[in-house]
C-alpha cells in the first residue's frame, strides 16, 4: 500500500526549487507532511530498504536524486532489497 | 475527411539526454541512425497533427487524481519540465483542441471514459523521441496520457481497444488533416526496483516478434503473461498496444532495437505500414 504524505513530499520534491528548501532545512520541510514517525525517520536517515515499499519506485528514485545522492548510492540500496514485499504493488 | 498517415512507437528514455556520452560513440551512432530512420519516416508522412500516447512521470498527475486514460484538449502545452530538458526546442506547443474533443467525444460514444485536461506539461516521455527524431516545428501535438507507472493500471485488451478508437476517430474526423499517431516508451526496464537497470532481453524480442506476428490474442496472452516481469517499465508496453490497435495490428516493422544498459532500457523503434483490414482482438 502507498504512503500517502510520503508519496506527496517526494513528489513535491521534484521541483528543483522545493528540493533546494529540503536540502537547506529539511526538519521544517518534513513538518509540513503528517509522515507516521517511523516514516518520517526512514527520510531523515535515507534509509531506501524501509522506503521502497511505501512509494511508487519512480518516485523513490526521483526523491534520491532530488536530494543529492549519486545514481551509484541509490543503485546499491535498492539493489540489496532484493525481492522485498513491495514488488507486489510496484511491479507492472 | 481526416486520414490517419503514420504510426510509430518509439523508447523514451531519460537517459539518452541526460547521459548521452555514458554510452561509447559506435553504439550512440547506431541508435542516431535509427532516430533519423524514424524522423525521416514521420516526416514523410507529412501529418498535421501528431497524436502521441505517453505516461505521465508523475508530472500532471499524482496519487490525488490518477487517470487511467487522458486527452489533452488545449490548444497550448507546456514543454518538458525536467531540468536536464531545458536545452530542447519545446517550451510552449500547440495543441489541436478540434481533433482532440472529437477523439474525446468518439471515445464516450462507443463506451470509453477517458478524462480530459486543457493544458498538460508534456514530460520526456513526450519529448525525447520527437526531440531526437529532430522534428521541428512540431505539428499539432495532442496528447494520450497512458497510466503505465501506477497500478492498477489499463489491461492490454483494452489499450488495444483504444487504438483501434484511435483509428475510427481520425476516419471519422470531418477535417482534411493528416494525422499521425505516436507511441512512446517501452521496452523491458526497470526503474527504482530492486532490479534497477535489467534489461530483458528476452520479453523484448519476444514482444517484437508478437506485434511482428500481426496476431492479437496472441500478443495480449503474451503481454498478460510476461509483462510485469520484464520491470516496471515494461508497462509502457501498453503505449504500444494503442498504436498497434490504430494501425489495426498489421504492418509492424522493426526501425531499431538498442538494449543499451548504460540507459537501463531496453530501446525500441518502430513504424507500421497502414492497410485498412481490421484484425483486432474484441474488446473488453
Amino acid at each position: 500500500m502507498r504512503d500517502y504524505w510520503l508519496s506527496k513530499l517526494f513528489f513535491d520534491l521534484q521541483s528543483p526549487e522545493a528540493a533546494a528548501r529540503y536540502l537547506a532545512g529539511r526538519d521544517a520541510v518534513l513538518e509540513r507532511y503528517p509522515l507516521k514517525p517511523e516514516v518520517r525517520r526512514a527520510v531523515q536517515e535515507e534509509d531506501v530498504a524501509t522506503l521502497a515499499p511505501l512509494v511508487n519506485p519512480y518516485l523513490l528514485r526521483f526523491f534520491f536524486l532530488a536530494i543529492g545522492k549519486s545514481e551509484a548510492w541509490f543503485l546499491e540500496r535498492i539493489r540489496a532489497t532484493g525481492s522485498a514485499a513491495g514488488k507486489e504493488v510496484s511491479g507492472g | 475527411m481526416a486520414r490517419l498517415v503514420g504510426v510509430f512507437a518509439s523508447s523514451h528514455a531519460p537517459l539518452l539526454a541526460r547521459a548521452w556520452e555514458s554510452v561509447d560513440a559506435s553504439r550512440r551512432e547506431r541508435i542516431s541512425g535509427t532516430f533519423a530512420e524514424l524522423g525521416r519516416r514521420f516526416s514523410e508522412s507529412r501529418p498535421d497533427i501528431v497524436l502521441v500516447v505517453s505516461p505521465d512521470h508523475w508530472v500532471n498527475f499524482f496519487l490525488s487524481n490518477l487517470p487511467s486514460f487522458c486527452i489533452g484538449v488545449g490548444d497550448a502545452h507546456d514543454g518538458p519540465p525536467e531540468p536536464w530538458l531545458k536545452g530542447v526546442p519545446y517550451r510552449s506547443i500547440a495543441g489541436h483542441t478540434g481533433f482532440a474533443l472529437h477523439l474525446a467525444r468518439s471515445a464516450f460514444s462507443k463506451g470509453f471514459d477517458p478524462s480530459l485536461s486543457h493544458r498538460l506539461e508534456l514530460d520526456h516521455g513526450f519529448i525525447i523521441p520527437l526531440w531526437k527524431m529532430a522534428i521541428h516545428p512540431l505539428p499539432a501535438l495532442v496528447p494520450l496520457i497512458v497510466n503505465s507507472i501506477e497500478p492498477p493500471m489499463p489491461s492490454a485488451r483494452r489499450c488495444l481497444a483504444w487504438g483501434e478508437l484511435i483509428r475510427v476517430a481520425i476516419e471519422s474526423y470531418p477535417e482534411d488533416s493528416r494525422i499521425a499517431v505516436l507511441a512512446t516508451g517501452g521496452l523491458s526496464h526497470s526503474i527504482g526496483e530492486h532490479d534497477m537497470g535489467r534489461i530483458d532481453e528476452d520479453f523484448d524480442r519476444e514482444c517484437i516478434e508478437q506485434f511482428r506476428s500481426g496476431d492479437p490474442e496472441a500478443l495480449l496472452a503474451f503481454l498478460d503473461r510476461r509483462m510485469e516481469s520484464a520491470g516496471n517499465g515494461a508497462a509502457e508496453v501498453r503505449n504500444w498496444l494503442l498504436a498497434h490497435g490504430a494501425a489495426r495490428a498489421q504492418g509492424f516493422e522493426l526501425i531499431g532495437y538498442h538494449p543499451y544498459p548504460e540507459w537501463y532500457v531496453g530501446c525500441g523503434f518502430a513504424a507500421w505500414a497502414l492497410h485498412g483490414g481490421a484484425k483486432v482482438a474484441n474488446a473488453s
